[in-house]
């Protein structure tokens, strides 16, 4: 019976295979291939320049402050969203009535572009009259007050604040698909036994959740690493270029005439995703053998 | 008692998460005249001119006609496309297959800006420079592999017995898949359908770079010239983003029914 469905369907995949091979293989093929050149972007005419490039970006100050930049807000954010997001969705597992409409309201941020979210975040950090400066003022906290985004040291926590607000929807939907998938005949028997709430939690659900941590930590730090559009409306690399990300400086640098350069930073920047999403993999596949 | 704090906490995460709309409500409907530099964030005045003036000032009825074509039309590659993709690598276990899928979900990782100026000569060659399809393509393409994860995990799950009485019952193969098996892809379909509605709603870094001429404007580009390019005039910003979130919270607001249990079938059961 295989034999049939071995046959069949296998041109179902084509549309797919094909559209990922024009837009995506062919010009990821010749990204490659630009970031061994000093191309301008502009010119017909470029020279191989071999791994200069690459050797250009360890010597620039501002990229490799881009890259700290990057790393600090790509390994933060990832573990911040998934604890929250795992504690909603302990809390929207909980049989409490109108938890169906609170967990679509906390995944409502999701669905706002994050440029407008940082714009909405400006308005709202205002020192002239904004709201968490009134809010700070009206409860007598105003000495906590203080003007972060134009801190070189606070902005970048204002950004991963910020992002953390708009996704944490994101992990605490995997997280309450996850928690879903655990039967709950497997928790009763555990209280049964006389394990309590935090018991049952890290013996028995936890082990199970690792599918849905594995996608949450793998799809949080891929994104996070990206980080783009917030950074834009917040700070939009300032003060100075203290908040540049890595997408950011290659954004602007291949606008300054120099793609060859910045598609070279792009492969760094692949290089620079994937060692912490391997290393997350193998260390949530080891706790998939202890458990 | 326990229960009574838990109530509160969840009311609280909930106003919380509010709180933002609350405001870019405020911004966009406040008359220009009030502004929050009082201290006072009490809406008493409403100004629904605001939404007209932006509406005009965008030129939002293009920005929304480009927005809509664009969205539909990568949704309905992205299902399509991925469903059946996803339904071979499922269902036909061959070594190649496997290496199509790993290479497909691999490039995941590969960050969308090394590809972006190359795509620009691709496109220019091809006469995809500020065109709906071209844009469409390259949503679609953004879209794929996790899409193609998505449904392969959930297909996975499904009975093949179904499938394979059809055909002995002289279904064409393609009608296996298409009427038996698709629709029983809804929950799966849904989530496609909201996490990627979102996405190609609110592109910004590909829509800067392929649609620049006036006419090809989407919705987030004619809301960031109020920002960018007329000064930052936050009322009409505001106004014109509260418009351009209607289309996309009716379609999370619709598919959102199936939106965890198309993830608990197709994004954590192993």
């Amino acid at each position: 019976m295989t034999g049939i469905l071995r046959k069949l369907h296998l041109y179902m995949a084509v549309p797919a295979i094909l559209l990922f091979s024009v837009f995506f293989v062919l010009p990821l093929a010749q990204g490659i291939n630009i970031s061994l050149t000093d191309w301008t972007g502009t010119r017909p005419a470029y020279n191989y320049v071999g791994f200069q490039n690459f050797i250009d970006f360890f010597q620039d100050d501002r990229a490799f402050h881009a890259l700290k930049i990057t790393l600090i807000f790509g390994l933060i954010s990832p573990v911040l969203l998934n604890l929250f997001g795992l504690i909603y969705a302990l809390l929207m597992d909980l049989k409490l009535v109108g938890r169906g409409l609170v967990r679509t309201i906390i995944y409502l941020p999701v669905i706002i572009s994050p440029l407008i979210m940082g714009y909405i975040f400006l308005i709202m950090l205002n020192s002239n009259g904004g709201a968490i400066p009134s809010i700070l003022n009206g409860v007598g906290l105003s000495s906590l007050y203080k003007d972060w985004l134009a801190s070189p040291h606070d902005a970048i926590w204002v950004i991963i604040i910020v992002n953390l607000f708009q996704f944490v929807g994101g992990p605490m939907i995997i997280y309450l698909a996850g928690l879903q998938s655990v039967p709950s005949e497997v928790k009763e028997a555990a209280s049964i036994d006389g394990a309590n709430y935090f018991q049952t939690l890290w013996h028995v659900t936890m082990p199970l959740l690792i599918p849905a941590i594995r996608i949450n930590v793998i799809t949080n730090i891929i994104g996070s690493l990206g980080v783009f559009d917030v950074i834009v409306s917040l700070t939009n690399g300032g003060p100075g270029y203290w908040t540049e990300s890595l997408s950011m400086y290659i954004y602007r640098v291949s606008f300054e005439g120099q793609t060859g350069y910045a598609t070279a930073v792009g492969v760094i920047l692949f290089v620079v995703v994937l060692i912490p999403v391997a290393g997350a993999l193998s260390l949530l596949k080891k706790a998939d053998y202890d458990s | 008692m326990k229960k009574v704090v838990l109530y509160i906490i969840m009311i609280v995460l909930a106003l919380v998460s509010l709180f933002p709309f609350y405001i870019l409500l405020f911004v966009a409907l406040s008359p220009s005249t009030v502004s929050m530099s009082a201290g006072n964030f009490l809406m008493t005045e409403i100004d629904w001119s605001n939404l007209l003036h932006a509406w005009q000032r965008s030129k939002m009825e293009i920005a929304l006609k480009n927005s809509l074509i664009i969205t539909a039309g990568s949704l309905i590659l992205i299902v399509l496309f991925s469903a059946g993709a996803g339904y071979v690598f499922a269902r036909v276990n061959t070594w190649y297959n496997k290496f199509i899928f790993n290479f497909i979900l691999f490039s995941l990782f590969i960050p969308g800006i090394i590809n972006t100026v190359p795509l620009y000569s691709l496109l220019r060659k091809i006469g995809g420079i500020n065109t709906h399809w071209a844009m469409i393509c390259l949503i679609a393409t953004g879209a794929l592999p996790f899409s193609i994860f998505l449904y392969m995990n959930f297909i996975k799950k499904l009975s093949r017995e179904i499938e394979e009485s059809a055909i002995i019952d002289g279904c064409s193969e393609f009608g296996a898949f298409w009427r038996i098996s698709f629709p029983l892809l809804l929950p799966i379909t849904s989530t496609v359908i909201i996490l990627n509605a979102i996405a190609a709603w609110n592109n910004y870094g590909q829509a800067v770079f392929f649609l620049q001429s006036q006419e090809m404007h989407t919705v987030p580009l004619a809301i960031s010239r109020f920002v960018q390019s007329y000064g930052a005039d936050y009322t009409m910003m505001g106004a014109s983003a509260l418009i351009g979130l209607i289309p996309v919270t009716i379609v999370y607001l619709s598919f959102q029914r199936f939106f965890v249990s198309g993830l608990s079938a197709g994004a954590v059961k192993g």
